[in-house]
Protein backbone atom coordinates (compact mmCIF):
# COMPACT_ATOMS: atom_id res chain seq x y z
CA UNK A 1 0.00 0.00 0.00
CA UNK A 2 3.16 2.39 -0.21
CA UNK A 3 1.45 3.15 -3.86
CA UNK A 4 -0.56 5.07 -2.29
CA UNK A 5 1.62 7.92 -0.88
CA UNK A 6 2.55 8.27 -4.72
CA UNK A 7 -0.79 8.09 -5.95
CA UNK A 8 -1.79 10.91 -3.15
CA UNK A 9 0.92 13.01 -3.86
CA UNK A 10 0.66 12.35 -8.15
CA UNK A 11 -2.91 13.51 -7.77
CA UNK A 12 -2.65 15.82 -5.22
CA UNK A 13 -0.02 18.58 -6.53
CA UNK A 14 -1.93 17.77 -9.76
CA UNK A 15 -5.38 18.70 -8.82
CA UNK A 16 -4.37 20.95 -6.44
CA UNK A 17 -2.39 22.97 -8.46
CA UNK A 18 -4.93 23.32 -11.13
CA UNK A 19 -7.23 24.74 -8.91
CA UNK A 20 -4.11 26.94 -7.18
CA UNK A 21 -3.61 28.29 -10.60
CA UNK A 22 -7.23 28.89 -11.33
CA UNK A 23 -7.94 30.85 -8.11
CA UNK A 24 -4.76 32.86 -8.58
CA UNK A 25 -5.73 33.69 -12.09
CA UNK A 26 -9.21 35.28 -11.19
CA UNK A 27 -7.70 36.74 -8.32
CA UNK A 28 -5.02 38.69 -10.97
CA UNK A 29 -8.12 39.09 -13.68
CA UNK A 30 -9.90 40.64 -10.77
CA UNK A 31 -6.96 43.06 -9.77
CA UNK A 32 -6.25 44.13 -13.20
CA UNK A 33 -9.76 45.22 -13.92
CA UNK A 34 -10.28 47.18 -11.00
CA UNK A 35 -6.89 49.12 -12.05
CA UNK A 36 -8.00 49.36 -15.65
CA UNK A 37 -11.11 50.71 -14.51
CA UNK A 38 -9.18 53.38 -12.29
CA UNK A 39 -7.33 54.12 -15.09
CA UNK A 40 -10.04 55.28 -17.63
CA UNK A 41 -11.98 57.31 -14.30
CA UNK A 42 -8.88 59.06 -13.89
CA UNK A 43 -8.74 59.82 -17.97
CA UNK A 44 -11.87 61.17 -18.13
CA UNK A 45 -12.17 63.19 -15.31
CA UNK A 46 -8.61 64.97 -15.86
CA UNK A 47 -7.92 65.55 -19.19
CA UNK A 48 -4.35 66.49 -19.92
CA UNK A 49 -3.15 69.65 -20.46
CA UNK A 50 -1.01 69.43 -23.16
CA UNK A 51 -2.48 68.41 -26.15
CA UNK A 52 -2.15 64.14 -27.31
CA UNK A 53 0.98 63.63 -29.82
CA UNK B 1 -20.06 32.75 -22.20
CA UNK B 2 -16.75 31.81 -20.38
CA UNK B 3 -18.16 31.12 -16.70
CA UNK B 4 -20.45 28.47 -18.55
CA UNK B 5 -17.58 27.09 -19.85
CA UNK B 6 -15.79 27.22 -16.51
CA UNK B 7 -18.41 25.37 -14.71
CA UNK B 8 -18.81 22.86 -17.27
CA UNK B 9 -15.16 22.27 -17.03
CA UNK B 10 -14.87 21.80 -13.37
CA UNK B 11 -18.19 19.97 -13.16
CA UNK B 12 -16.15 17.60 -15.93
CA UNK B 13 -13.18 17.47 -13.83
CA UNK B 14 -14.77 16.45 -10.72
CA UNK B 15 -16.59 13.81 -12.25
CA UNK B 16 -13.64 12.12 -14.17
CA UNK B 17 -11.41 12.27 -11.33
CA UNK B 18 -14.16 10.47 -9.10
CA UNK B 19 -14.57 7.79 -11.85
CA UNK B 20 -10.83 7.12 -12.13
CA UNK B 21 -9.97 7.07 -8.17
CA UNK B 22 -13.01 4.86 -7.26
CA UNK B 23 -15.02 3.74 -9.86
CA UNK B 24 -12.58 2.06 -12.22
CA UNK B 25 -10.62 -1.24 -10.64
CA UNK B 26 -6.76 -1.21 -9.91
CA UNK B 27 -4.53 -2.34 -12.52
CA UNK B 28 -3.81 -6.12 -11.74
CA UNK B 29 0.25 -5.63 -12.93
CA UNK B 30 0.71 -1.76 -12.00
CA UNK B 31 -1.42 -1.54 -9.42
CA UNK B 32 -3.30 1.46 -7.93
CA UNK B 33 -0.23 3.29 -9.11
CA UNK B 34 -1.74 3.14 -12.63
CA UNK B 35 -4.41 5.64 -11.67
CA UNK B 36 -1.13 8.07 -11.78
CA UNK B 37 -1.54 8.21 -15.94
CA UNK B 38 -4.85 9.37 -15.42
CA UNK B 39 -3.50 13.15 -14.72
CA UNK B 40 -0.22 12.20 -16.30
CA UNK B 41 -1.13 11.42 -19.52
CA UNK B 42 -3.97 14.66 -19.79
CA UNK B 43 -1.09 16.83 -18.27
CA UNK B 44 1.29 16.07 -20.95
CA UNK B 45 -0.99 16.69 -23.64
CA UNK B 46 -2.22 20.24 -22.52
CA UNK B 47 1.57 20.87 -22.30
CA UNK B 48 2.54 19.65 -25.97
CA UNK B 49 -1.07 21.50 -26.95
CA UNK B 50 -0.37 24.84 -25.50
CA UNK B 51 3.54 25.05 -26.87
CA UNK B 52 1.85 24.32 -30.25
CA UNK B 53 -0.44 26.90 -29.50
CA UNK B 54 2.23 29.62 -28.62
CA UNK B 55 4.03 28.69 -31.37
CA UNK B 56 1.01 29.36 -33.91
CA UNK B 57 0.57 32.19 -31.95
CA UNK B 58 3.79 33.62 -32.00
CA UNK B 59 2.96 32.99 -35.90
CA UNK B 60 0.51 35.10 -35.98
CA UNK B 61 2.26 37.92 -34.46
CA UNK B 62 4.68 38.36 -36.86
CA UNK B 63 2.15 37.83 -39.89
CA UNK B 64 0.02 40.21 -38.35
CA UNK B 65 1.42 42.36 -35.94
CA UNK B 66 -1.69 42.37 -33.86
CA UNK B 67 -0.94 42.25 -29.82
CA UNK B 68 -3.82 39.64 -29.34
CA UNK B 69 -1.47 36.95 -30.94
CA UNK B 70 1.09 37.52 -28.25
CA UNK B 71 -1.64 37.71 -25.42
CA UNK B 72 -2.09 34.13 -26.45
CA UNK B 73 1.10 33.63 -26.88
CA UNK B 74 2.16 34.15 -23.24
CA UNK B 75 -1.03 32.42 -22.19
CA UNK B 76 -0.25 29.43 -23.89
CA UNK B 77 3.37 29.42 -22.21
CA UNK B 78 2.28 30.19 -18.44
CA UNK B 79 -0.52 27.98 -18.70
CA UNK B 80 1.88 25.06 -20.70
CA UNK B 81 4.65 25.47 -18.24
CA UNK B 82 2.17 24.33 -15.40
CA UNK B 83 0.97 21.75 -17.52
CA UNK B 84 4.28 20.50 -18.05
CA UNK B 85 5.72 21.19 -14.37
CA UNK B 86 2.65 18.40 -14.01
CA UNK B 87 3.35 15.63 -16.50
CA UNK B 88 6.83 15.33 -15.40
CA UNK B 89 5.94 15.28 -11.58
CA UNK B 90 3.08 12.84 -12.83
CA UNK B 91 5.71 10.51 -14.95
CA UNK B 92 8.01 10.65 -11.49
CA UNK B 93 5.26 9.52 -9.09
CA UNK B 94 4.16 6.87 -11.86
CA UNK B 95 7.84 5.78 -12.08
CA UNK B 96 8.97 5.17 -8.42
CA UNK B 97 6.62 2.85 -7.55
CA UNK B 98 6.29 1.12 -11.44
CA UNK B 99 9.80 1.47 -12.63
CA UNK B 100 11.24 1.51 -9.22
CA UNK B 101 13.13 5.09 -9.72
CA UNK B 102 11.71 8.59 -10.04
CA UNK B 103 13.74 9.41 -13.11
CA UNK B 104 14.44 7.21 -16.57
CA UNK B 105 16.75 8.53 -18.58
CA UNK B 106 15.15 5.83 -21.68
CA UNK B 107 11.77 7.14 -21.46
CA UNK B 108 11.80 9.11 -24.30
CA UNK B 109 8.41 11.10 -23.54
CA UNK B 110 9.99 12.01 -19.77
CA UNK B 111 13.10 13.58 -21.40
CA UNK B 112 11.44 15.21 -24.17
CA UNK B 113 9.10 16.69 -21.50
CA UNK B 114 11.79 17.90 -19.06
CA UNK B 115 13.38 19.43 -22.22
CA UNK B 116 9.95 21.16 -22.73
CA UNK B 117 10.38 22.40 -19.45
CA UNK B 118 13.59 24.25 -20.00
CA UNK B 119 12.41 25.63 -23.26
CA UNK B 120 8.87 27.22 -21.53
CA UNK B 121 10.98 28.17 -18.49
CA UNK B 122 13.69 30.07 -21.12
CA UNK B 123 10.79 31.37 -23.07
CA UNK B 124 8.64 32.96 -20.09
CA UNK B 125 11.97 34.59 -18.31
CA UNK B 126 13.29 36.01 -21.81
CA UNK B 127 10.11 37.86 -22.14
CA UNK B 128 10.53 39.62 -19.22
CA UNK B 129 13.69 41.05 -20.08
CA UNK B 130 12.17 43.42 -22.56
CA UNK B 131 10.24 45.65 -22.04
CA UNK B 132 8.49 47.24 -25.22
CA UNK B 133 5.20 45.21 -26.37
CA UNK B 134 6.00 44.88 -29.72
CA UNK B 135 9.97 44.09 -29.80
CA UNK B 136 8.83 41.60 -27.18
CA UNK B 137 6.23 39.85 -28.83
CA UNK B 138 8.38 39.85 -31.64
CA UNK B 139 11.45 38.53 -30.04
CA UNK B 140 9.15 35.66 -28.38
CA UNK B 141 7.37 34.56 -31.56
CA UNK B 142 10.72 34.16 -33.11
CA UNK B 143 12.19 32.25 -29.89
CA UNK B 144 9.19 30.51 -29.26
CA UNK B 145 9.33 29.23 -33.22
CA UNK B 146 12.85 27.49 -33.30
CA UNK B 147 11.65 25.76 -29.74
CA UNK B 148 8.53 24.09 -31.53
CA UNK B 149 10.92 23.34 -34.28
CA UNK B 150 13.52 21.33 -31.53
CA UNK B 151 10.87 19.41 -30.30
CA UNK B 152 9.94 16.92 -33.24
CA UNK B 153 13.91 16.36 -33.44
CA UNK B 154 14.63 15.81 -29.72
CA UNK B 155 11.59 12.96 -29.56
CA UNK B 156 13.11 11.54 -32.16
CA UNK B 157 16.99 11.27 -31.09
CA UNK B 158 16.27 10.65 -27.52
CA UNK B 159 13.96 7.31 -28.99
CA UNK B 160 16.89 6.74 -30.99
CA UNK B 161 19.37 6.87 -28.10
CA UNK B 162 16.88 4.16 -26.20
CA UNK B 163 16.97 1.83 -29.09
CA UNK B 164 20.60 0.75 -28.44
CA UNK B 165 20.45 0.01 -24.75
CA UNK B 166 17.70 -2.90 -23.71
CA UNK B 167 18.55 -2.96 -20.36
CA UNK B 168 16.28 -6.10 -18.76
CA UNK B 169 16.28 -4.34 -15.55
CA UNK B 170 14.09 -1.27 -15.53
CA UNK B 171 10.82 -2.40 -17.16
CA UNK B 172 9.78 -1.54 -20.55
CA UNK B 173 8.26 2.23 -20.46
CA UNK B 174 5.67 1.20 -22.91
CA UNK B 175 3.95 -0.93 -20.10
CA UNK B 176 1.79 2.24 -19.48
CA UNK B 177 -0.25 1.74 -22.06
CA UNK B 178 -1.12 -2.13 -21.63
CA UNK B 179 -3.33 -2.27 -18.82
CA UNK B 180 -5.48 -4.90 -17.80
CA UNK B 181 -8.44 -3.97 -18.27
CA UNK B 182 -8.44 -1.73 -21.59
CA UNK B 183 -11.91 -0.99 -22.18
CA UNK B 184 -12.97 0.73 -18.82
CA UNK B 185 -9.28 2.40 -19.03
CA UNK B 186 -9.78 3.58 -22.33
CA UNK B 187 -12.89 5.30 -20.91
CA UNK B 188 -11.73 6.65 -17.94
CA UNK B 189 -8.52 8.44 -19.55
CA UNK B 190 -10.21 9.90 -22.82
CA UNK B 191 -13.38 11.11 -19.74
CA UNK B 192 -10.19 13.00 -18.39
CA UNK B 193 -8.23 14.57 -21.19
CA UNK B 194 -11.28 15.62 -22.43
CA UNK B 195 -12.14 17.29 -18.75
CA UNK B 196 -8.73 18.32 -18.29
CA UNK B 197 -8.82 20.50 -22.15
CA UNK B 198 -12.07 21.88 -21.05
CA UNK B 199 -10.27 23.36 -17.95
CA UNK B 200 -7.55 24.21 -20.09
CA UNK B 201 -9.72 25.95 -22.45
CA UNK B 202 -11.16 28.12 -19.87
CA UNK B 203 -7.76 29.07 -18.04
CA UNK B 204 -6.38 29.76 -21.93
CA UNK B 205 -9.41 32.41 -21.98
CA UNK B 206 -8.97 33.74 -18.53
CA UNK B 207 -5.10 34.11 -19.00
CA UNK B 208 -6.14 35.54 -22.04
CA UNK B 209 -8.19 38.73 -20.96
CA UNK B 210 -5.57 39.21 -18.53
CA UNK B 211 -2.69 39.39 -20.60
CA UNK B 212 -5.12 41.91 -22.60
CA UNK B 213 -5.83 43.91 -19.78
CA UNK B 214 -2.24 43.98 -18.24
CA UNK B 215 -0.95 45.28 -21.68
CA UNK B 216 -3.47 48.04 -21.42
CA UNK B 217 -2.23 49.19 -17.69
CA UNK B 218 1.30 49.04 -19.05
CA UNK B 219 0.57 51.00 -22.74
CA UNK B 220 -0.82 53.38 -19.92
CA UNK B 221 1.91 53.38 -17.23
CA UNK B 222 4.28 53.43 -20.49
CA UNK B 223 2.01 57.03 -21.74
CA UNK B 224 2.04 58.31 -18.69
CA UNK B 225 5.82 57.99 -18.22
CA UNK B 226 6.48 60.04 -21.47
CA UNK B 227 3.99 62.56 -21.04
CA UNK B 228 5.43 63.15 -17.31
CA UNK B 229 8.87 63.50 -18.82
CA UNK B 230 7.68 65.65 -21.50
CA UNK B 231 5.75 67.97 -19.51
CA UNK B 232 9.50 67.87 -17.19
CA UNK B 233 10.88 68.80 -20.49
CA UNK B 234 8.40 71.59 -21.36
CA UNK B 235 8.62 73.47 -17.90
CA UNK B 236 12.59 73.44 -18.26
CA UNK B 237 12.54 75.13 -21.26
CA UNK B 238 12.51 78.87 -21.20
CA UNK B 239 9.14 80.23 -21.92
CA UNK B 240 9.18 80.33 -25.67
CA UNK B 241 6.89 81.89 -28.55
CA UNK B 242 4.87 79.63 -31.04
CA UNK B 243 6.07 76.41 -28.90
CA UNK B 244 6.69 73.84 -31.24
CA UNK B 245 5.38 70.64 -30.76
CA UNK B 246 7.99 68.22 -29.97
CA UNK B 247 7.69 64.38 -31.22
CA UNK C 1 20.22 33.64 -60.08
CA UNK C 2 21.81 36.30 -59.55
CA UNK C 3 20.19 37.07 -55.90
CA UNK C 4 21.81 34.19 -54.53
CA UNK C 5 24.79 35.12 -55.64
CA UNK C 6 24.35 38.30 -54.26
CA UNK C 7 23.31 36.83 -51.07
CA UNK C 8 26.47 34.72 -51.42
CA UNK C 9 28.77 37.66 -52.09
CA UNK C 10 27.22 39.55 -48.71
CA UNK C 11 27.82 36.10 -46.74
CA UNK C 12 31.31 35.93 -47.35
CA UNK C 13 32.16 39.19 -46.83
CA UNK C 14 30.24 39.45 -43.37
CA UNK C 15 32.12 36.03 -42.55
CA UNK C 16 35.57 37.40 -44.05
CA UNK C 17 35.10 40.34 -41.86
CA UNK C 18 34.20 38.37 -38.45
CA UNK C 19 37.46 36.36 -39.11
CA UNK C 20 39.55 39.10 -39.65
CA UNK C 21 38.77 40.98 -36.71
CA UNK C 22 38.97 37.12 -34.50
CA UNK C 23 42.16 36.95 -35.63
CA UNK C 24 43.23 40.50 -34.78
CA UNK C 25 41.52 40.47 -30.98
CA UNK C 26 43.42 37.14 -30.86
CA UNK C 27 43.50 37.29 -26.86
CA UNK C 28 39.58 36.81 -26.80
CA UNK C 29 39.60 33.65 -28.87
CA UNK C 30 42.89 32.02 -27.26
CA UNK C 31 41.08 32.79 -23.57
CA UNK C 32 37.53 31.32 -25.22
CA UNK C 33 40.40 27.90 -26.61
CA UNK C 34 42.23 27.88 -22.91
CA UNK C 35 38.78 28.03 -21.23
CA UNK C 36 37.46 24.82 -22.98
CA UNK C 37 40.69 23.40 -22.54
CA UNK C 38 40.33 24.04 -18.87
CA UNK C 39 37.16 22.43 -18.77
CA UNK C 40 38.55 19.02 -19.89
CA UNK C 41 40.74 19.35 -17.30
CA UNK C 42 38.63 19.63 -14.72
CA UNK C 43 36.37 17.00 -16.17
CA UNK C 44 39.58 14.84 -15.36
CA UNK C 45 39.27 15.53 -11.70
CA UNK C 46 35.70 15.22 -11.29
CA UNK C 47 34.99 12.03 -12.85
CA UNK C 48 38.43 10.42 -12.31
CA UNK C 49 40.93 8.77 -11.51
CA UNK C 50 40.03 5.46 -13.56
CA UNK C 51 41.44 6.19 -16.67
CA UNK C 52 38.66 3.19 -17.60
CA UNK C 53 35.69 5.59 -17.02
CA UNK C 54 37.25 8.75 -18.84
CA UNK C 55 37.58 6.94 -21.80
CA UNK C 56 34.38 6.23 -21.93
CA UNK C 57 33.01 9.57 -21.23
CA UNK C 58 35.61 10.62 -23.60
CA UNK C 59 32.94 11.74 -26.66
CA UNK C 60 30.55 13.44 -24.39
CA UNK C 61 33.04 15.39 -22.12
CA UNK C 62 34.73 16.48 -25.35
CA UNK C 63 31.36 17.64 -27.12
CA UNK C 64 30.52 19.66 -23.41
CA UNK C 65 33.65 21.22 -23.60
CA UNK C 66 33.06 22.02 -27.07
CA UNK C 67 29.54 23.51 -26.64
CA UNK C 68 30.63 25.68 -23.13
CA UNK C 69 34.05 27.26 -25.24
CA UNK C 70 30.90 28.35 -28.30
CA UNK C 71 28.76 29.66 -25.89
CA UNK C 72 31.74 32.45 -25.61
CA UNK C 73 32.48 32.50 -28.89
CA UNK C 74 29.12 33.45 -30.72
CA UNK C 75 27.89 35.67 -28.15
CA UNK C 76 31.81 37.47 -28.80
CA UNK C 77 30.74 37.32 -32.50
CA UNK C 78 27.68 39.19 -31.92
CA UNK C 79 29.11 41.80 -29.82
CA UNK C 80 31.55 43.39 -32.26
CA UNK C 81 29.14 44.66 -34.02
CA UNK C 82 26.19 45.52 -31.23
CA UNK C 83 28.75 47.56 -28.97
CA UNK C 84 29.29 49.84 -32.59
CA UNK C 85 25.77 49.51 -33.48
CA UNK C 86 26.88 48.00 -36.87
CA UNK C 87 23.54 45.84 -36.78
CA UNK C 88 21.42 48.09 -36.88
CA UNK C 89 23.69 50.00 -39.77
CA UNK C 90 23.72 46.49 -41.84
CA UNK C 91 20.15 46.26 -40.91
CA UNK C 92 19.94 49.21 -43.67
CA UNK C 93 21.58 48.18 -46.23
CA UNK C 94 19.92 46.60 -49.13
CA UNK C 95 20.92 43.11 -48.74
CA UNK C 96 18.72 39.96 -47.36
CA UNK C 97 18.94 39.29 -43.98
CA UNK C 98 19.14 35.94 -44.05
CA UNK C 99 22.74 36.54 -46.18
CA UNK C 100 23.87 38.32 -42.59
CA UNK C 101 22.79 35.75 -40.71
CA UNK C 102 24.43 32.74 -42.84
CA UNK C 103 27.41 34.93 -42.96
CA UNK C 104 27.79 35.10 -39.35
CA UNK C 105 27.07 31.43 -38.87
CA UNK C 106 29.77 30.71 -41.55
CA UNK C 107 32.36 32.52 -39.30
CA UNK C 108 30.62 31.43 -36.33
CA UNK C 109 31.17 27.66 -37.83
CA UNK C 110 34.68 28.36 -38.42
CA UNK C 111 35.39 29.20 -34.78
CA UNK C 112 33.90 26.10 -33.47
CA UNK C 113 35.28 23.93 -35.93
CA UNK C 114 39.33 24.89 -34.83
CA UNK C 115 37.99 24.99 -31.09
CA UNK C 116 36.97 21.23 -31.90
CA UNK C 117 39.86 20.92 -34.01
CA UNK C 118 42.00 22.01 -31.16
CA UNK C 119 40.41 20.47 -28.39
CA UNK C 120 40.60 16.54 -30.32
CA UNK C 121 44.59 16.04 -29.70
CA UNK C 122 44.19 17.22 -26.15
CA UNK C 123 41.19 14.86 -25.29
CA UNK C 124 43.05 12.19 -26.82
CA UNK C 125 46.48 12.82 -24.56
CA UNK C 126 43.76 13.19 -21.24
CA UNK C 127 41.66 10.30 -22.11
CA UNK C 128 43.84 8.11 -23.72
CA UNK C 129 42.48 7.44 -27.16
CA UNK C 130 43.54 7.02 -29.89
CA UNK C 131 42.09 8.83 -33.12
CA UNK C 132 44.34 8.12 -36.05
CA UNK C 133 42.02 5.25 -37.37
CA UNK C 134 38.88 6.74 -37.06
CA UNK C 135 39.82 10.54 -37.73
CA UNK C 136 37.36 11.01 -41.58
CA UNK C 137 34.32 9.83 -39.23
CA UNK C 138 35.41 12.19 -36.54
CA UNK C 139 35.81 15.20 -38.87
CA UNK C 140 32.87 14.62 -40.61
CA UNK C 141 30.94 14.60 -37.24
CA UNK C 142 33.08 17.64 -35.56
CA UNK C 143 31.63 19.62 -39.22
CA UNK C 144 28.07 18.74 -38.88
CA UNK C 145 28.26 19.58 -35.34
CA UNK C 146 30.14 22.90 -35.63
CA UNK C 147 27.63 23.55 -38.07
CA UNK C 148 24.70 23.02 -35.80
CA UNK C 149 26.26 24.45 -32.96
CA UNK C 150 27.14 27.97 -35.27
CA UNK C 151 23.39 28.22 -36.52
CA UNK C 152 21.69 27.85 -33.04
CA UNK C 153 24.53 29.95 -31.38
CA UNK C 154 24.35 32.89 -33.70
CA UNK C 155 20.71 32.69 -33.51
CA UNK C 156 20.43 33.03 -30.04
CA UNK C 157 23.41 35.17 -29.87
CA UNK C 158 20.90 37.57 -32.56
CA UNK C 159 18.26 37.60 -29.98
CA UNK C 160 20.30 38.35 -27.08
CA UNK C 161 22.85 40.92 -28.26
CA UNK C 162 20.85 43.85 -26.30
CA UNK C 163 18.95 42.48 -24.00
CA UNK C 164 19.88 42.93 -19.73
CA UNK C 165 21.28 39.80 -18.62
CA UNK C 166 22.25 38.53 -21.54
CA UNK C 167 25.15 36.13 -20.76
CA UNK C 168 22.82 34.32 -19.01
CA UNK C 169 19.84 34.45 -21.35
CA UNK C 170 22.63 32.87 -24.17
CA UNK C 171 22.97 29.79 -22.80
CA UNK C 172 19.92 29.16 -20.95
CA UNK C 173 17.90 29.71 -24.27
CA UNK C 174 20.41 27.73 -26.50
CA UNK C 175 21.34 24.85 -24.53
CA UNK C 176 18.13 22.94 -24.72
CA UNK C 177 18.04 23.56 -28.22
CA UNK C 178 20.97 21.75 -28.43
CA UNK C 179 20.58 18.80 -26.99
CA UNK C 180 19.74 16.54 -29.48
CA UNK C 181 22.66 17.41 -31.39
CA UNK C 182 24.55 16.97 -28.38
CA UNK C 183 22.90 13.44 -28.06
CA UNK C 184 24.17 12.84 -31.51
CA UNK C 185 27.40 13.77 -31.64
CA UNK C 186 28.31 12.19 -28.73
CA UNK C 187 26.72 9.06 -30.00
CA UNK C 188 29.01 9.47 -33.42
CA UNK C 189 32.22 10.07 -31.61
CA UNK C 190 31.61 7.15 -29.34
CA UNK C 191 30.89 4.94 -32.73
CA UNK C 192 33.71 6.34 -34.72
CA UNK C 193 36.30 5.86 -31.81
CA UNK C 194 34.86 2.23 -31.31
CA UNK C 195 34.83 1.50 -35.42
CA UNK C 196 31.18 1.66 -35.34
CA UNK C 197 30.28 -2.00 -33.56
CA UNK C 198 26.79 -1.61 -33.71
CA UNK C 199 26.54 -0.01 -37.59
CA UNK C 200 24.64 3.42 -36.39
CA UNK C 201 27.54 6.14 -37.40
CA UNK C 202 25.19 6.81 -40.71
CA UNK C 203 22.00 7.12 -38.61
CA UNK C 204 23.37 9.54 -35.77
CA UNK C 205 25.55 12.20 -38.83
CA UNK C 206 22.06 11.92 -41.01
CA UNK C 207 20.09 13.33 -37.45
CA UNK C 208 23.33 15.84 -37.19
CA UNK C 209 22.51 16.76 -40.73
CA UNK C 210 18.61 17.18 -40.00
CA UNK C 211 19.41 19.04 -37.54
CA UNK C 212 22.06 21.53 -39.27
CA UNK C 213 19.39 22.08 -42.35
CA UNK C 214 16.24 22.41 -39.90
CA UNK C 215 18.27 25.28 -37.73
CA UNK C 216 19.86 27.07 -40.29
CA UNK C 217 16.46 27.35 -42.06
CA UNK C 218 14.64 28.23 -39.45
CA UNK C 219 17.38 30.68 -38.59
CA UNK C 220 17.65 32.54 -41.73
CA UNK C 221 14.26 33.10 -41.70
CA UNK C 222 13.51 34.83 -38.71
CA UNK C 223 16.61 36.10 -38.23
CA UNK C 224 15.08 38.96 -40.47
CA UNK C 225 12.62 39.70 -37.28
CA UNK C 226 15.46 40.64 -35.25
CA UNK C 227 16.72 43.28 -37.01
CA UNK C 228 13.98 44.80 -37.54
CA UNK C 229 13.48 46.40 -34.19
Amino acid sequence: MQDLAFVIAGWGVIIGGLAAYAVLLLKRLSLARRVSIGIRQQAESAPPPDRPA
Amino acid sequence: MTRILGLVALIAVVAASANALFVVPADVNQGDAQRIMYVHVPSAWLAYLSFGVTALAGIGYLWRRDLRFDAIAVAGAEIGVMFTAFAIWGGMMWGRPVWGVFWQWEDPRLTTTALLLALYLGYLLFRRLTDDPHRRAARAAVVGLIAAVDIPIVHFSVEWWRGLHQTPTIGSPDKVLNPSAPGLFVIALVSMVAAFTLAWAWLMMRRYQLARIEWQIEEHGRLGRITAARRAAMAALPPADGAKEGA
Amino acid sequence: MNALRADVAVAWQIARKDALAELRGRQAAGSTIFFAGLVLLLFGFALGPDSRRLTEAAPGLLWLAIVFGSLLTVARLHQLEADDGALEELARYPIERHAIFLGKALSGFAAVLVLGGLLLPLVAILYGIDLAAAWPALLATLVLGAIGISAVGTFYAGVTVRMRAREVMLPLLMLPIIAPLLLAAVKATSAALLGDPLGDLGAWLQLLTAFDIVMLAAGAVTYGYLLEE
